[in-house]
């Protein structure tokens, strides 16, 4: 049980660690406004949904 | 009323399989008889409704950035409980809907509710709003996984999930004759579902012409 | 090492088998990200490299960490935070080593996260008990059998928006009436292993 904790825990450390790093990196040049050209999913949890837009 | 208008939203208007798109994946897979239907309809209700509620309880304290993995986090646990649940009650049902119930974390349905209700919305609200969809999205399935096994085999029939060996009900519909059974298979499955999603939305047009009709009228 | 066994799973998971065809799997993207072509084809590219670093690393992680301490319950959630971690990963690497890579695939890859195709494949790789080389195969032909179909339908779809449909039947329903089609020639090589 205490193991599945610590694991637990491990593994959204490393994932909070790699996000981190993810959100300090810069996008490269002259990618600034890339739009996913997606259309048509009603997914709304995706973050290139038109709705997020507004 | 608000609130019966978001129960009901789940139906018709915004019927999350025809649509709105969402759960394609299990939609079109699972349909090929009506346990497997009534099963997976039931399983997305219980975790829609609880997963719900804790993204409800939880909104005011998670981070903006880090919602969806927490959504995650959250859903894929609530799955591996029903999947150990069924695993131990249901086994017929387990082996038919094999990898299905653990792609229930990635079902768009359930991730989208959450996004665009649970994580606005107090915890009533959420909870009716996992029954509406849940239902909606049962229903549908059924309609479909019913003219699929019509069609392919002629039989509507039903298991009882808890004990595979008994049969709740078995109707004969199409003489052995006359079944077509390309329904069984990809292509009977995306021929259904497009022809039940085009007819949703002649219907919908229907509606909304004689509504405007309606409104020009009192006008 | 039996060549032949893992040409003919090759063939298999990318031809017969087929992801979307056959098992359904991947169906969101399929139908939002295949109106443009040259967005099909970057989108099967980052599931390619998600879905074969993924099945690595969680093939890795299952049998090195989870069985030993008899954690086998916990494949689920360990394998959809490491799928996450990756994604962000790859993104980071991608953004840092070429901005190109980037521009075609970048924005891509936050969708996959929540893909039915990637967890699937590194559920199966353990419910199959895949040796090391059976789920590298199954591994790449996979997400190559995915770029297939979606290329191919992505260009079919081009010439749809064109043609005059009913109203009711336009945009998804005849894609999927299309999907269908597809899916019959594509079982049509059934008699091919």
């Amino acid at each position: 049980m205490v193991t599945a904790v610590i694991y637990l825990a491990l593994l959204g450390g490393i994932y909070a660690l790699v996000f981190y790093f993810n959100h300090k990196t810069p996008v490269p040049k002259g990618c600034e406004n890339l739009k996913a050209q997606c259309e048509g999913c009603h997914d709304l949890s995706c973050c290139n949904n038109p709705s997020h837009d507004k | 009323m608000n609130r019966k208008e978001n129960f009901t939203a789940g139906f018709i208007r915004e019927n999350p399989v025809f649509s709105l798109y969402l759960g394609l994946c299990s939609t079109l897979a699972i349909t090929t008889t009506l346990n497997n239907a009534i099963g997976m309809g039931v399983a997305v209700i219980a975790v829609l409704i609880m997963s719900n509620v804790i993204i409800s309880l939880i909104r005011n304290i998670t981070p903006s950035e880090i919602r969806i993995p927490v959504y995650i986090v959250v859903i894929a646990t609530l799955v591996k409980v029903i999947q150990m649940l069924i695993k131990a009650y249901a086994p017929s049902l387990d082996s038919a809907l094999g990898v299905f119930i653990p792609l229930i974390v990635v079902n768009c349905i359930i991730l989208g509710r959450a996004e665009a209700f649970a994580s606005k919305n107090g915890v009533l609200d959420s909870a009716l709003d996992g029954l509406g969809m849940g239902l909606g999205y049962t229903l549908s399935i059924v309609i479909m996984s019913s003219i699929r096994q019509i069609l392919a085999t002629g039989i509507l029939s039903f298991d009882n999930p808890f004990n595979a060996a008994q049969n709740i009900f078995s109707i004969r519909i199409l003489p052995e004759d006359f079944i077509i059974s390309i329904f069984s298979q990809p292509f009977g499955a995306f021929c259904t579902f497009a022809c039940l999603a085009a007819g949703l939305a002649a219907y919908k047009a229907h509606k909304e012409k004689k509504e405007k009709a309606m409104q020009k009228e009192a006008k | 090492m039996d060549w032949s066994h893992l040409f003919v799973m090759f063939v298999t998971f990318v031809l017969i088998n087929n992801v979307i065809l056959n098992q359904f799997l991947g169906m969101c993207p399929f139908m939002g990200v295949s109106k443009k072509s040259s967005s099909a084809l970057g989108m099967g590219l980052a599931v390619t490299f998600v879905i074969v670093a993924a099945s690595l690393v969680t093939y890795g992680l299952y049998y090195l960490v989870l069985v030993p301490l008899k954690l086998e319950y916990m494949d689920l959630i360990t394998f959809i935070l490491v799928i996450a971690a990756l994604v962000q990963l790859v993104e980071m690497i991608i953004k840092k080593s070429s901005p190109t890579l980037y521009k075609a695939l970048g924005v891509y890859l936050p969708l996959i996260t929540t893909n039915c195709v990637v967890l699937n494949v590194t559920l199966n790789n353990i419910i199959n008990e895949f040796t090391f080389s059976e789920m590298l195969v199954y591994s790449t032909a996979i997400p190559l059998g995915f770029t297939l179909v979606i290329y191919i339908f992505s260009t079919i779809r081009e010439r749809l928006e064109a043609c005059e449909t009913l109203p009711s039947w336009k945009g998804n329903p005849i894609a999927l009436i299309v999907a269908g089609i597809m899916a019959l020639a594509f079982s049509g090589l059934l008699g091919l292993v």
